[in-house]
């Protein structure tokens, strides 16, 4: 399942960048936002209100997406599959593999998501839209570990409630996308260390938020931020930040690049790094 | 020459002060943005070629009397962009009532004023703008399908 997306992403993006006719959706550029770590539409970090893709009311769509982040002691791999049904239901897998390059070994888990999109449009609706999501994760590699740091479980449910709004013309002639989540969860980074610690087992609420200038219609600039729990007492974890630049070639293909600052992750101060986000959209 | 620099400096300050409390400079309204009457009917007409051109939505024209509904556009957006224009047309629930619209079929119109304007060279801010106010209307266009 892992290198599937990944070929056939490449295979895709050598057809669609050739021009070969496919099948969009007609939701306009950008509106699907790209995918997020989880396998969400979204940001990078965050899910967002909207729906993978571009498919409207009356049309379905595949996302396929690669992404790889390198901070100072770590490497996060991730590949993931949404697809959309009728711009109302969003279904999607993905897989993190993350390497302890200073510390040795793999953490690594599988993450379900599904998301409902309750109410609104992005663009047309005073409210924007606003979606219900739900991320089953299970770990796959280095439950060891996490059960060693103080984590309770190997597997959790992230629910979070998220909404976006574009403002057309919103500075300097530019439009704003405006994003909110909630997330209520034990994820320790993620889930890629256990859920639940011996500093706190109870779910939390989160807050996660990103703003993103469409610089025109092909080119956005943004930052985003995710608070996260901080559960367990071997070592700190800090909320995450980026700033984002994402170039949506056309309704099937982008390229997404941040600069990510991650703060502590497992004793190791200060993680800083890139990002590198390629997807395609059917 | 510091001295120099100093009065220049202050000079200028004056200068750029009474010039703002003299002569109010009026910023150009919309309509005037997208080019006046001139730029209003080009959007129009490109935007109906591209219609014309989309099998997404061109159907819903099929019955259409398309210079008609090119006044009666040209006049929507002078109006809506604060041009010298009143529109007299249905309202927007009134003139879509029982098409069977669907949210694909809106964004498609959409893409297609998109791409008019951008034909045409319409600045960024101005496109932004007009589609701004547009988006909203998207509740009456909706409301009767």
């Amino acid at each position: 399942m892992r290198a599937k997306p990944s070929l056939m992403l490449l295979i895709g993006i050598c057809g669609l960048l050739m021009g070969n006719p496919v099948l969009a959706g007609s939701r306009l550029l950008g509106t699907g936002g790209v995918m997020q770590i989880e396998g969400a539409s979204g940001g990078g970090l965050s899910p967002w209100g909207v729906l993978a893709g571009t498919a409207s009311d009356n049309e379905v769509g595949v996302t396929l997406g690669a992404t790889r982040a390198d901070v100072d002691d770590y490497h996060l791999v991730v590949s993931g599959v949404a697809a959309n049904l009728y711009d109302r239901v969003e279904l999607s897998y993905a897989h993190q593999r993350l390497a302890l390059d200073t510390l040795g070994g793999h953490q690594a888990q599988d993450i379900y998501g599904a998301k409902l999109r309750l109410f609104g449009d992005v663009l047309y609706r005073p409210w924007g839209v606003w979606s219900l999501g739900i991320q089953h994760k299970q770990q796959v590699e280095g439950q060891a570990l996490a059960r060693v740091v103080g984590a309770r479980d190997t597997q959790g449910n992230d629910i979070y409630l998220a909404g976006s709004k574009l403002f057309f013309d919103a500075l300097a002639g530019r439009n704003l996308l405006v994003n909110t989540t909630l997330r209520s969860t034990r994820a320790n980074q993620g889930g890629l260390l256990g859920f639940g610690g011996d500093e706190g087992d109870h779910r939390e609420l989160m807050i996660e938020t990103s703003v993103g200038l469409f610089l025109n219609s092909d080119w956005v600039v943004g930052v985003e931020y995710r608070q996260k729990p901080d559960n367990l007492g071997f070592a700190g974890e800090d909320d995450w930040r980026d700033l984002y630049v994402a170039w949506l070639i056309n309704r099937h293909v982008s390229l997404t690049g941040a600069l990510l600052d991650l703060g502590s992750i497992a004793g190791l101060e200060q993680q800083r790094g890139g990002y590198l986000s390629l997807q395609l959209s059917l | 020459m510091r001295t120099f620099c100093r009065i220049a400096v202050i000079a200028i300050l004056i200068g750029s002060v009474s010039g703002c409390a003299g002569q109010p400079v009026a910023s150009p309204s919309l309509y005037q943005r997208l080019g006046g009457e001139t730029g209003v009917h080009d959007i129009v007409t490109n935007f109906l070629i591209n219609v014309a051109d989309d099998p997404r939505i061109v159907g819903y024209f099929a019955h259409t009397n398309i210079d008609y509904l090119a006044g009666s556009l040209e006049q929507y957006i002078c109006d809506i962009s604060d041009g010298p224009c009143t529109y007299q047309g249905p309202s927007m629930a009134r003139a879509h009532q029982h098409m069977g619209l669907t949210d694909a079929s809106f964004n498609a119109l959409v893409d297609d004023l998109q791409n008019a304007m951008m034909m045409q060279n319409i600045d960024i801010g101005a496109r932004n703008a007009l589609l701004g106010r547009l988006a909203p209307k998207y509740s009456d266009v909706m409301r009767d399908q």
